[in-house]
Order: structure tokens, then C-alpha cells, then sequence
């Protein structure tokens, strides 16, 4: 019963992904594409496995430049699956079902409020790469935190994911919530994704404002 | 907070208040009780008033008449539940970890997870409970960061038979049973000491499998010979008994799990007086002790055991000490001493032992007469951690026969525990571990060749040097006022510790779960202040109103908020937001402010006496919530603000039978999250005097 529902809770959301961008951000009218600020509600990242069993599953995979869900072999930055993420650079890490890499996507945690990381400049990107993710998984490893008493998956307060797209342009992520309209009372609508985004549509430039 | 406010400025104003205008009175009457003698503080018989440390007395007829162990109505000592719902003290903001329990002045072992649970013990047979605030390390060593409590047995002094039997039955069918007798025949004397005491338990939550404290019931048998060879040389011993069996449940994965949870605990104390003189005496002492634990949870159905643990500490200590005192030159205090410690456990791979040696001395000497002056130091060389010197330094000086100053400062330290050191311990629900620093690395090598490591976090040198103790600090700052019907003190406190031992990550395993250690790494400190006021309107009303005031903090999470390192997420956009300075609420379980009220009223004209005592509690955060490691205003954990209203009243009949009705928290106050406080609980007691 339960997992029916959570399948249907699933796909309805993956059905709105696409309709649930926001924007906003002023025009600075110097630059010719301006940088773009948007959130990302309820993506859905399901994964099959897990306690214990091997983790398997398509990832779900997300396109700053569209702002969009993708199933794109090519055209994806960044992907989910369940609290895992990969990104569209480097190698398959090892596990089942991951996407191959054809970009040149990194990534790194900066520390601070989502506003406080500005610039992309300075930082080290680093890959996916055979048994590691560039972001790192496990409980306070990364992004989140799992709690054992509560099962309850939060996202780390401060821990701002800054990505080199595919193309080499740059995006910051701060993950809000892991779970369906940012609700962790029902564990069982976890695996959805929403987050606030910052991208910079012009190759080569860091800033991230 | 108008009201704490308001609270500080009576207790300060009126005591000083009644100071100035009575500056000139002459007539004080000489309020010199000899029975207010303090053993712990110098390991001599002092007088508490003169004393230059923060010490609380409680006697045995205040706890009586109060019905209940009081050590939480005491300004600047409070009780609070761990994790797990066992009651430990807290004093000056320090938790019970670093807090040393004795009884006639040898400690007890057995702490769960470093707290010691303060339900084990009964108060039938005691003359006193001593309460030295502050580091004690320079005399008792290990564990007296915060202080010491020391719990003094009563001497049997009379020819007749002298004894009580006591039954009291309360809320949740809570009975407590009690025989003392003791007797004086010559030269020797015995006491003996038996109490049972059981309860059905309560839940608080009854949406939550299981109650919030579960059936138990406990016995503690004390028996105790004394006797006098010559007027130079006595014996003491003592040999108690403590067993406790409480039932226990736990429901994992809709399956009940029932059990029993065992305590056995023994006291073996053989201590030998010899006065050489009248300058010099000398305590010969043997002190062993053993404390087991053992809590097995199985399906009643199936019988498939869930777990099954073992917890089994002995501790053997020979000390000897003397006193030497000089002509007009003070009083010298040395003593020496082994000690052996040794535990086995479930999640330890074997028995471990500790050995220790100890030296110590102290100096008590009034160069003038208006001056006390203590000093003194103690050495520990121990098996497992580096050596331990722990020096203290106490003044006293009395600027008028009322008033005096007194400050003190001392080091204490704290070994790592057992646990800290050998444990080896994997959650088969979850798959996290857990190592002991001794045992870490070669643990995590094993770990490794079963391919359950994904890789090391840290560098295995920085496991090389031997964890070190754990150790503060301590100041203390006084003034007493002590005239008349008055008696009165303020003090002052700050306890800076360093080293203490915490848990981090050292490696993550492939199961995405991680390998915890234990590391010195924090830095706290606690700071604050007590107010004390007892105002006696005749001989029968009694008056006793404290506070204190404690800021207690993590001073490197204090740097981190500072630089605005610190996140949390707003929780109505569940953005990242900067934790301010306002927002740090400090460590957990700390409450701001804490005071208490009581009146104790005797009417001998009919052999009664009743009672009031209020305590209040502020806010308190219980863990963090928000996964940034502290306690700020963002964390929902909190506990407010409460009152507990304890009363009880006694009557003697004819001569020697008495009958006791009492409540505690009268106002029935509740709080699922506090679960050493039920609801309203009334009892009946009978005593029986002969």
C-alpha cells in the first residue's frame, strides 16, 4: 500500500517538475544574459535498493541552462538519485544505472548562506571519479544529514553545492528540503528534491550574484 | 525574566540591607551549631563556617523532614535526566560526569555512559550529605572537576538499642521500607541498615510503547561495626549491599522485546583510626567495591534475544593518611594511596585494568587570625594517561565577625573512562561504530580487511598520543554574611575545561555510515553566580530563599558563531541562515536561572512540623535539533520554564511513633520531555522510633 503510494506521490510530482520554476533577481542590463536565480520544487529522486541492498535506478537529471528535468544523455549538469548526486563530469563512480559522463561538470561544497557564496572563483572542482562521488555521500559527509532516531534526512544548514556546468559555466545550489513540498513529517515522501539555484549563463564568468 | 530579576535584587538587597543597620548592634547571639562539621572539604573535621570553599550541608533531619533526597532544593545544585532518563546532580552548570559521589568518603563506580545515577542511593541511615562545589582533584583526585558529594553514615552513639522502622507508600504504588538499629556496647558499636523500595513505574506518554519509567524494586542492605580498642586506635567498617531489578521493554520493527535490567552493587570499607598523639593521627583505609549491570531483552514469544549486555567494574583502593598539627603552625594533611580498577563488559574484547598510584598533601594554617589559609596538591600516576597534579589554593578572611571573604582556586581532571578508552561497539540497526581510542586503530584494521571501510578521515598519527584527561580550572569568589537570624552567601564561579572527550568521525564505512572516536577537543566553560539567604524568624520558622545564574558555553562554538560559521535553516523558507551571538543558547540541559524558596515551620506544642520548598527551573534545550552541532534560539528542543512544589508535614504521636503526609510537585505540573518529573505525588509515611 504504502509503496503504491509512494510510486503515485512519485510520478504525479515528476509530471509538475517542469511547471513549478520561479524567477526573479534584477536586470542588470551590462551583462547580455543575466544571471538567473530560480527554485526547483519537488523533483523527484527515486532509487531502488538501499539497506543493505545494492543501490540501483535511472537518475533523475536536471539542466541549469533550461532550468529543466532532462532525460538528455548529454544535456544534464547534475543528477539525483535518492540522496546520491552525480554530476556530468569524470567517470562512473561504480554503482548500478549511472549515466555516463560526457561533460566537463564539478563540483564542491562552499560554506555559508546561499547569498554569502558570490563567485564561483577560487574554488576546486573536483569529479566523479571510481568509487567516489564529488559530492560526498553519507550521513555529514556532503550536503545532508541522516538521523537514525528519526529517520529524518535533513539538509546541512550552510553547506552551499557550487557546480561547474557541463559547459564550463557555473551554479550554486542550496538544497532546502529532501522531501515532497518540504514536509519531512511522512519519511516515506522523501527523495524529493527542493532547491534554490543561482546559474551564470555566460561561460567563464564566476560570478554567482 | 522581570521576575529573576526581581528575585536576584531581593536576595541581594536584603541580607546587606539588615547588614548596614545592624552594624552597630552588639548583642549577636552566639549561633555556633557544633554539629555543622564538614569532613570532605579538607579530610578533617572543620566547621562549616570557617571553611574558605563553597560547601552545602544537608542534615539528616532537614531530609527527613522533607520526605524526599533534597539535594535538588540546594541553591547552585540541581538534578537533571541524561539521554536514557537516569537523574544525575548538576552543580555550577557541571554535569554529573565530573561530579565524584562518596559515601564516608569512598566513591561509588557503575555510571552509564558517564552518568551516575543518583536513584541508587538511600538516605535511611545518614547523619549528612556534604557538598564541595568546585574542583575537589586536589584531595580525592579522578572525576572531582565539579565537585564532590559526600554521603556521611551516622555513628551509633547511645548504650540502648536505637533504631526506626519506617513504611511510606506513594503515587505509582511507590513503597519504601525501612529498618535502622544501631547500639553502643562499650567499646563496640554496630549499625544496621535495611530499605526496600519498589514502584510500578509511570508513563508519561502513552502514545509511546512502553512507560516512561518502568516497574522496579530495590534493596540496600547496610551493616557497619565499630569499634574502640583504646582511646588511640578504632575501627570502622562498613559493608553494604544494593540490588535492584527493573523490568525493561524496548519494541524494534513492531516486535516487543521484554527483559530485566539487574543492578548489583557492593562496599567493602575497613578503615582503622590510630591517634599517636594529640598532634598527629593516622587513617589506615581498605575500600573495594563492585558494581554489575546486566540487561537482557528478548522476544517472550520466539525467545530470540535482541540483546544482551554485561557491565561488571570493580574498583580496590588501600589509602593511608594523617594530620599532623603543629603548636600554632596550622595542621599538615598527606596522604598516599593504589588504585585498581577493572571492568568487563559486553563490547569490550577483553577485561581492562587501570592501575593508579597517588600522593597527596594540603596545608590549613591561620598565619594570622582573621586569615585561613589552605593549600594543597595531589599527584596521580596513572597506567593509562598522563600524569595528573592537581593543586588547589582556598582563602578565608574574616573582615568582621559576621562577614567574611573567601576565594578559592583548584584544578581538577577527570581520566578517560573505560569506554572512552576500549570500546568496540557496532548498532546493528543503523551500522554505525563506535571504537575506544586505545583500541581504534587496530580495530579499524579489522575493519579494513573485512572491506567495510570506504576510507580514513583522519590520519592515524593523530591516534598515536594517548588521549589526555579531561580537566578545568576553578574559581570561586565569596562573600558570607552570617549574624543573628541571618546567613547569608554570595559566590561567585567561573570553571574553564579543557580536553574534553568527545566523539568524531574517523572513518566512513561502505554501508554510508561512520566509524566514531573519541577525541580531546572541546573547550567549555561555565560561569555564574549563587545567592544564599536563610532567615530564622524564631526557632521555629525558617526561612531559605537561593539563586543562581549560569551562562555555560562551548568557547570554540562561541568563535564559530562569532565568525559566522554557524548555520541553521529559517524555518519558514528552510533557507541557510547565519546563527547571530543572541541566537547560542548555550550547552544543553543549562537553564539561565534557578532559584528556590522554602519554609520549614516546627510547632512543638503539638510535635508537628510542616513544610514548603519551591523550586524553579528556566528553559532548557535538550539536544540539538537543526544538526548544526548547538543549541540556538532556531532548535525546538526546548523545555520551559517550570515551578515544582514540594510540601509535606509531620506529626508525633505519643513518643516515638510518627506519621508523615507529603506531596511533591503539588501543582502537577508535567512535561513528557521531563521524565524524572510525574505528575503529582502524594505518600503517606510511618515511623516508628525506638
Amino acid at each position: 500500500m504504502k509503496t503504491m503510494n509512494t510510486i503515485k506521490a512519485i510520478a504525479t510530482s515528476a509530471l509538475f517538475i517542469g511547471f513549478t520554476s520561479c524567477s526573479s533577481d534584477d536586470d542588470d542590463t551590462q551583462q547580455p544574459d543575466p544571471v538567473q536565480s530560480e527554485q526547483v520544487v519537488n523533483l523527484a529522486a527515486p532509487q531502488t535498493g538501499g539497506q543493505g541492498q545494492p543501490i540501483g535506478g535511472e537518475f533523475a537529471k536536471f539542466n541549469f541552462e533550461t532550468g529543466m528535468q532532462t532525460t538528455s544523455d548529454t544535456d544534464w549538469d547534475i543528477a539525483f538519485r535518492g540522496t546520491t548526486i552525480a554530476v556530468n563530469g569524470g567517470t562512473v563512480t561504480g554503482t548500478a544505472d549511472e549515466p555516463t559522463r560526457n561533460g566537463n561538470a564539478g563540483a564542491t561544497i562552499a560554506s555559508g548562506t546561499f547569498a554569502s557564496v558570490a563567485t564561483a572563483d577560487g574554488l576546486t572542482f573536483t569529479q566523479d571519479v571510481d568509487a567516489s562521488f564529488a559530492v560526498p555521500t553519507g550521513s555529514d559527509n556532503g550536503w545532508y544529514n541522516y538521523n537514525p532516531q528519526t529517520n529524518i534526512i535533513s539538509a546541512i544548514p550552510g553547506k552551499i553545492l557550487v557546480f561547474r556546468t557541463r559547459d564550463g559555466k557555473y551554479a550554486k545550489v542550496e538544497i532546502l528540503s529532501y522531501y515532497l513540498d518540504q514536509d519531512s513529517s511522512n519519511p516515506n515522501s522523501g527523495r524529493h528534491y527542493t532547491f534554490n539555484y543561482v546559474y551564470n549563463p555566460n561561460e567563464g564568468e564566476t560570478s554567482l550574484q | 525574566m522581570g521576575l529573576n530579576k526581581l528575585i536576584i535584587c531581593l536576595l541581594i538587597v536584603i541580607p546587606f540591607r539588615k547588614l548596614f543597620s545592624q552594624e552597630t548592634t552588639k548583642d549577636t547571639i552566639k549561633t555556633t551549631n557544633l554539629s555543622e562539621v564538614i569532613l570532605t572539604a579538607t579530610r578533617t573535621a572543620r566547621q562549616l563556617s570557617s571553611l574558605p570553599l563553597p560547601v552545602t550541608l544537608i542534615h539528616k533531619k532537614k531530609i527527613i523532614q522533607s520526605g524526599t533526597i533534597i539535594l535538588n532544593e540546594q541553591t547552585g545544585i540541581i538534578t537533571v535526566s541524561d539521554e536514557s532518563g537516569f537523574e544525575g546532580v548538576q552543580i555550577q552548570g557541571i554535569a554529573s560526569d565530573y561530579i565524584l559521589i562518596l559515601i564516608d568518603g569512598v566513591p561509588l563506580v557503575g555510571r552509564s555512559a558517564g552518568n551516575f545515577d543518583l536513584s541508587r542511593l538511600t538516605v535511611g541511615n545518614i547523619k549528612q550529605i556534604e557538598v564541595v562545589k568546585g574542583p575537589s582533584s586536589s584531595l580525592y583526585g579522578s572525576e572531582a572537576l565539579g565537585g564532590v558529594i559526600n554521603i556521611i553514615t551516622e555513628k551509633p552513639k547511645t548504650e540502648t538499642l536505637e533504631g526506626n522502622v519506617s513504611y511510606r507508600i506513594g503515587s505509582f504504588t511507590q513503597q519504601d521500607i525501612n529498618l535502622d538499629i544501631k547500639q553502643r556496647i562499650k567499646k563496640f558499636r554496630y549499625g544496621f541498615f535495611a530499605n526496600r523500595f519498589s514502584s510500578e513505574g509511570y508513563d508519561l506518554n502513552p502514545d509511546v510503547e512502553g512507560q516512561t519509567v518502568n516497574p522496579f524494586e530495590n534493596y540496600t542492605l547496610n551493616g557497619r561495626v565499630f569499634y574502640d580498642f583504646n582511646n588511640n586506635l578504632s575501627l570502622f567498617s562498613s559493608l553494604r549491599f544494593y540490588d535492584q531489578t527493573q523490568e525493561a521493554g524496548f519494541t524494534f520493527d513492531d516486535t516487543v522485546f521484554e527483559g530485566d535490567t539487574k543492578e548489583q552493587e557492593w562496599n567493602a570499607h575497613l578503615r582503622l583510626d590510630h591517634k599517636w598523639n594529640d598532634k598527629f593521627d593516622v587513617d589506615y583505609e581498605l575500600y573495594y567495591t563492585n558494581y554489575t549491570a546486566n540487561e537482557r531483552l528478548a522476544n517472550p514469544i520466539s525467545d530470540e534475544v535482541l540483546s544482551d549486555s554485561d557491565f561488571d567494574q570493580k574498583l580496590l583502593r588501600p589509602e593511608v593518611r594523617g594530620n599532623y598539627t603543629f603548636a600554632k603552625a596550622g595542621t599538615i594533611t598527606a596522604g598516599l594511596g593504589f588504585q585498581y580498577d577493572e571492568l568487563d563488559r559486553t563490547f569490550f574484547d577483553e577485561k581492562v585494568t587501570f592501575n593508579s598510584q597517588y600522593l597527596y598533601a594540603q596545608y590549613d594554617v591561620n598565619p594570622v587570625e582573621k586569615l585561613n589559609i589552605i593549600v594543597g596538591g595531589r599527584f596521580d600516576n596513572h597506567s593509562e594517561y598522563s600524569n595528573q597534579f592537581s593543586p588547589k589554593l582556598a582563602l578565608r578572611y574574616k573582615l568582621t565577625d559576621a562577614i567574611a571573604l573567601k576565594g578559592s582556586v583548584g584544578y581538577g581532571f577527570k581520566a578517560p573512562d573505560f569506554r572512552q578508552l576500549y570500546f568496540d561497539f557496532t548498532n546493528s540497526a543503523v551500522g554505525y561504530t563506535v571504537l575506544g581510542y586505545n583500541v581504534a586503530i587496530d580495530k579499524l584494521q579489522e575493519l579494513q580487511a573485512q572491506g567495510q571501510i570506504l576510507d580514513v578521515v583522519v590520519s592515524t598519527s593523530e591516534l598515536d598520543n594517548p588521549l589526555e584527561a579531561e580537566s578545568s580550572i576553578g574559581y570561586n569568589l565569596g562573600i558570607t554574611y552570617k549574624k543573628g537570624k541571618w546567613n547569608t552567601e554570595l559566590n561567585l564561579f567561573r570553571n574553564d575545561f579543557k580536553n574534553l572527550i568527545d566523539t568524531r568521525i574517523i572513518a566512513r564505512k561502505t554501508n554510508g555510515q561512520n566509524v566514531f572516536s573519541y577525541v580531546n577537543f572541546d573547550e567549555i566553560y561555565t560561569t555564574g553566580l549563587e545567592v544564599n539567604a536563610g532567615y530564622k524568624i524564631n526557632e521555629n520558622l525558617n526561612i531559605n530563599a537561593g539563586y543562581q545564574l549560569l551562562y555555560a558555553f562551548d568557547k570554540t562554538k562561541e568563535q564559530l558563531v562569532e565568525n559566522g560559521e554557524v548555520f541553521v535553516r529559517e524555518p519558514q523558507t528552510n533557507q541557510t541562515v547565519a546563527v547571530e551571538k543572541k541566537d547560542y543558547f548555550g550547552l544543553v540541559n543549562r537553564s539561565r536561572h534557578n532559584a528556590n524558596f522554602k519554609v520549614f515551620y516546627n510547632i512543638p506544642k503539638v510535635k508537628a512540623n510542616v513544610n514548603l520548598r519551591l523550586l524553579y527551573r528556566s528553559k532548557y534545550a535538550q539536544f540539538d535539533t537543526n544538526g548544526n552541532g548547538l543549541i540556538d534560539s532556531y532548535d525546538n528542543s526546548f523545555i520551559d520554564g517550570y515551578i515544582t512544589t514540594n510540601i509535606a508535614a509531620s506529626k508525633t504521636f505519643s513518643k516515638d511513633f510518627n506519621v508523615q503526609v507529603g506531596a511533591n510537585n503539588l501543582l502537577d505540573y508535567r512535561d513528557e520531555n521531563i521524565p524524572a518529573l510525574p505528575g503529582i505525588q502524594g505518600y503517606v509515611k510511618i515511623n516508628y522510633q525506638f
